[in-house]
C-alpha cells in the first residue's frame, strides 16, 4: 500500500538536470518529509507527483493506480492534494466561495458543512463572507490551507506549509495535519525547518542536487550516522581547541557540539574538557537531523560525506 | 468537462459581479459616440479671426472682381451677431492684387510671391482667374488648365472658395451671354440651364401591415451605412472589452501562483478552455445587453425593419466564434507574460489582427461584393467583423459565404485554441520573465 511510488525519475530543464534518478516510497498513512537546501528538487518533484510537470524518465505511480496508467492521466488527481510553496487565491472572491470553488475543482459537491468545519476550526468563520484581500497574511495561508484538504484528498502534497507562520497558526496546521493522518490520508511535505521534520515526520528523504542522499525513518537515519557527537556545556565559556579526536566544533552559544572522529576515545575527551573547566553537561548522542543537513549540504561537505557513505 | 465548467462558471461571475463591469457596460458606448458628440457640441465654435485673401483677375478689365467684392461684402455683415455685436464667423478681406504679365514665367513668378505672403502668415490664401474663363467657343471646352485657382496652406479650409464659388459662376455666365448675345432673359437660361443630380435611395417595399406602398426612406439611406458600422463597432468594443479582462485574469493567476494550484487539479487546456467559455459567457451577455437596448429603441421609434433578425442571429454566431478566437490569442499572450507591462510587447500582432476589419471599413462599405471584400471577408481574423459588415449593408450576400465563414473560423478558432493551449500549458507556470516570441513558436512546436 504506497502512497507514492517514484521509481527512476529523471527531470532535465535544458542543460540543468532538477532530479536525478530519483527513487522512493511513501508508505500510505504515513507523514513523509522532503529536506533539502533551496534548489534540490523537492519542488519539482512535487509537482511531478501532481503531473504538472511530466519526468523525463523513470515511472510515478500515485495511490496505486494501476501500472498502464498513462502519465497524462489525471483522474487520480481528484484524490491528491497540492499546496504550493508560494501561495495565491483570488484575491476577489469571498473566502467561502473561493474554498468552494477548489472543493467543485477537485469534484467534490456538497462542501459547505465541511467548508463551515474548517473554518470554525481554523477560527475564520467570521471571515466567511469577506473577501480575501481583506485578510491578513496569516489568514490567508490558513484559507489556502483549507482550500487545499477540503476535497478529502488521501493524499496531500504540502511545500513548505509552516514557512511564515506564527508559532500560534504552526501548532494548528501541525495539529490539522496529525488529524488528516489519523483519519487516514498520506501527507507529503517539504521544510527547511528540521524541528518540524524530526518531530512530525515518519519518514525523512533528503534530495541534494536532484539526487536522493537521505531516506528512511529518523532512528535509521541517525543510525547510520552513528554516536560521534558530544554534546557538553562548559561553565566558563572557555576556549575548545586542540581536543583530542574532535574534528568540528559548532559553538551554539550556551552549547558546543563537538563531532568526534571514528573511533575517538570519549574518556579521553571529557578528561581533557575537565582541564578546561567545569564541566556542567556531558552527552555522548546521534547527531541531529539540522547536523546532518548541514553536513551533507554545505560546500566544503564533500569529503565528509564520503567518510560516512 | 465538469471542471471545465466549473472554471468558467467562476470566470464569468468574477467578470460580470463587479462594479467595473456594470460601469464599462454604460461608459463604454458613451465614449465610442463621444467623438462624435464633441464634433457636434463644438461645430458652432468656430475660429472668428479675420482672414485676407488675394485676388488676381486676369479677365481684361478685372470684369469678375465686383462681383467677388459684392459677395463678400454681403456675407462680411453678416459675420456679426446683430443682437450680441460679437464675430459669430470669421470677416474676409480681398486685397485685388494687378495681374503679371501674361507670360508662364511672370504667372509661375507671381504664384510663388503669393505663395510666400501665405507661408508669412500674410494672407490665408488666394484666387486666380484665368482670362480664359469668359470663353464659351467650343474650342474651349475641352481645355484642361483650371480656370479658376484657389491656393492655400490650409487646402481643408474651404469656406472662401465655396462661398464665391456661386455667384462667381453666375457672373461668368453673365459675361459669356452679354458676349454671345442672348436675347432671352439670363434667368430663364439659367432656369432651362439648372442642374439635375441622381438621389441614391433603397427600395421601395410594401408594409405588410398596413398593406400601403412604402417609398425608400431617408432613414432606410441612413440605417444602410449606420447598422453595418454600428454592427461592426460592437463586435469589436465586445471583443476588447472581454479578451483584454481575461489576459490580465491569466497574469494575475500567474503573479498570484494561483495557476499551480488549478493545474493541481485540472488539465491546463481544460482550464484554458474554461476560461474561453467564461469570456464567451460575458461577451454574449454584452452582446445581449447592447443589442437588446438598441433593438428595443429601434422598434419603439419604427426603425425595426433595418435590422432584421436574421442578422442578429448571424451576429450573436460570430460574436461568440471571434470571442473564442481572439480570446485564445490574448490568453496565449497572458501566459507568455509575467506582468501587465510585458503584455503590450507581445500583444500588438494580435491588436493589429483584431484592427485589420477596421482599417478595410471604408472599402468593404462601398464594395460589399467586390473581390476583393469577398476575399478578405473569408480571412478568419476578420471574417466575423467584415462578414457581419457585408451582410448588413443591403441586399447582403449570398448565403453560402457565411456559413463557410463560420466554418473557416472555426478552423481557425480551433487552431487558435490549440496553440494557445499549447503556450499556456509551458508559460502559465514560467516565473521571472516574459517569454520572447521565438521562445513561444518553441513551446508550441515541440515536446
Amino acid at each position: 500500500m504506497l502512497a507514492v511510488a517514484i521509481e527512476g525519475v529523471t527531470k532535465t530543464f535544458r542543460q540543468h538536470v532538477a532530479v536525478d534518478h530519483l527513487s522512493l516510497q511513501v508508505p500510505r498513512g504515513s507523514i513523509y518529509g522532503f529536506i533539502g537546501p533551496n534548489g534540490s528538487g523537492k519542488t519539482t518533484t512535487l509537482r511531478m507527483i501532481m503531473r504538472i510537470l511530466y519526468p523525463d524518465r523513470g515511472v510515478i505511480r500515485v495511490l496505486d493506480e494501476p501500472g498502464d496508467n498513462k502519465p497524462t492521466d489525471r483522474s487520480i488527481l481528484d484524490r491528491v492534494a497540492y499546496l504550493p510553496e508560494e501561495r495565491g487565491l483570488y484575491k476577489q472572491m469571498k473566502v467561502r466561495e473561493v474554498l468552494h470553488f477548489y472543493a467543485e475543482l477537485k469534484g467534490f459537491r456538497r462542501s459547505r458543512p465541511d467548508i463551515d468545519a474548517w473554518l470554525k476550526r481554523m477560527d475564520l468563520s467570521a471571515w466567511a463572507d469577506k473577501k480575501v484581500q481583506t485578510l491578513s497574511k496569516g489568514m490567508a495561508q490558513k484559507v489556502q490551507f483549507i482550500a487545499t484538504v477540503i476535497a478529502r484528498p488521501e493524499l496531500i502534497l504540502l511545500d513548505e506549509p509552516f514557512s511564515g507562520l506564527d508559532p500560534v497558526n504552526t501548532d494548528v496546521l501541525r495539529e490539522a495535519i496529525l488529524e488528516l493522518r489519523r483519519s487516514g490520508a498520506t501527507i507529503v511535505f517539504s521544510t527547511h525547518d528540521m524541528g518540524v521534520a524530526e518531530e512530525l515526520c515518519d519518514f525523512i528523504c533528503m534530495i541534494y542536487k536532484g539526487r536522493k542522499v537521505l531516506d528512511g525513518t529518523l532512528e535509521s537515519i541517525q543510525d547510520a550516522y552513528g554516536s560521534d557527537t558530544v554534546r557538553v556545556h562548559l561553565e566558563s565559556s572557555a576556549a575548545l581547541d586542540n581536543l583530542p579526536g574532535v574534528v568540528k566544533i559548532t559553538d551554539f552559544g550556551r552549547h558546543q557540539e563537538l563531532r568526534l572522529a571514528p573511533q575517538a576515545d570519549t574518556q579521553a575527551l571529557l578528561a581533557c574538557l575537565m582541564q578546561c573547566g567545569r564541566v556542567r553537561h556531558f552527552e555522548v548522542t546521534r547527531p541531529t537531523l539540522h547536523d546532518i543537513f548541514v553536513r551533507i549540504a554545505r560546500p566544503d561537505a564533500a569529503p565528509e560525506e564520503e567518510s560516512h557513505a | 468537462m465538469r471542471k471545465m465548467l466549473v472554471v468558467a462558471v467562476r470566470e464569468y461571475l468574477a467578470a460580470v459581479r463587479t462594479k467595473a463591469f456594470l460601469i464599462t457596460l454604460i461608459i463604454m458606448p458613451v465614449l465610442m459616440s463621444g467623438s462624435i458628440l464633441i464634433q457636434w457640441l463644438l461645430k458652432d465654435y468656430r475660429d472668428t479671426k479675420t482672414k485676407k485673401f488675394a485676388i488676381i483677375d486676369r479677365t481684361p478689365g478685372t470684369r469678375l472682381y465686383p462681383a467677388i467684392e459684392k459677395t463678400i461684402q454681403a456675407y462680411n455683415e453678416k459675420t456679426i451677431d446683430p443682437a450680441t455685436h460679437k464675430a459669430i464667423l470669421p470677416r474676409f478681406d480681398l486685397e485685388l492684387v494687378s495681374a503679371s504679365m501674361n507670360t508662364s514665367e511672370a504667372i509661375a513668378e507671381q504664384r510663388l510671391e503669393l505663395s510666400e505672403r501665405v507661408r508669412k502668415g500674410e494672407l490665408f490664401g488666394f484666387l486666380e482667374i484665368s482670362p480664359e474663363v469668359l470663353g464659351w467657343s467650343k474650342g474651349e471646352m475641352g481645355k484642361q488648365e483650371p480656370l479658376l485657382r484657389y491656393q492655400s496652406n490650409r487646402p481643408t479650409n474651404l469656406d472662401f472658395p465655396h462661398l464665391i464659388e456661386k455667384p462667381l459662376l453666375h457672373a461668368i455666365q453673365d459675361i459669356r451671354m452679354d458676349e454671345a448675345h442672348l436675347q432671352a432673359p439670363r434667368e430663364q437660361i439659367r432656369a432651362i440651364m439648372r442642374p439635375v443630380s441622381i438621389e441614391a435611395l433603397g427600395l421601395t417595399s410594401r408594409n405588410p401591415a398596413t398593406g400601403t406602398i412604402e417609398d425608400a426612406s431617408l432613414q432606410g439611406r441612413i440605417a444602410s451605412v449606420a447598422v453595418p458600422i454600428g454592427f461592426m463597432m460592437l463586435m469589436f468594443m465586445v471583443i476588447m472589452m472581454t479578451a483584454t479582462p481575461l489576459m490580465q485574469g491569466v497574469v494575475e493567476e500567474k503573479m498570484q501562483r494561483i495557476a499551480e494550484v488549478l493545474l493541481g487539479s485540472i488539465r491546463p487546456f481544460d482550464l484554458m478552455l474554461g476560461k474561453l467559455l467564461g469570456m464567451t459567457a460575458v461577451s454574449l451577455t454584452i452582446t445581449t445587453v447592447y443589442l437588446g437596448s438598441a433593438y428595443g429603441a429601434a422598434r419603439q421609434y419604427g426603425f425595426a425593419e433595418y435590422i432584421p433578425p436574421d442578422l442578429l442571429a448571424w451576429f450573436v454566431v460570430f460574436q461568440a466564434l471571434a470571442a473564442l478566437m481572439y480570446g485564445s490569442l490574448f490568453i496565449a499572450v497572458g501566459a507568455a507574460c509575467t506582468d501587465m507591462k510585458e503584455t503590450q510587447n507581445l500583444l500588438w500582432p494580435v491588436m493589429l489582427l483584431a484592427m485589420l476589419p477596421m482599417f478595410l471599413m471604408g472599402n468593404v462599405l462601398q464594395e460589399p461584393n467586390s473581390t476583393v471584400a469577398v476575399g478578405l471577408s473569408f480571412f478568419p481574423f476578420a471574417t466575423p467583423m467584415l462578414m457581419i459588415l457585408r451582410q448588413s449593408v443591403p441586399p447582403g450576400v449570398p448565403s453560402w459565404q457565411p456559413v463557410l465563414g463560420v466554418g473557416l473560423v472555426m478552423l481557425a478558432t480551433l487552431l487558435c485554441v490549440w496553440v494557445a493551449g499549447r503556450i499556456f500549458r509551458v508559460g502559465i507556470l514560467m516565473q521571472g520573465k516574459g517569454a520572447k516570441l521565438n521562445e513561444m513558436l518553441r513551446w508550441v512546436f515541440h515536446d
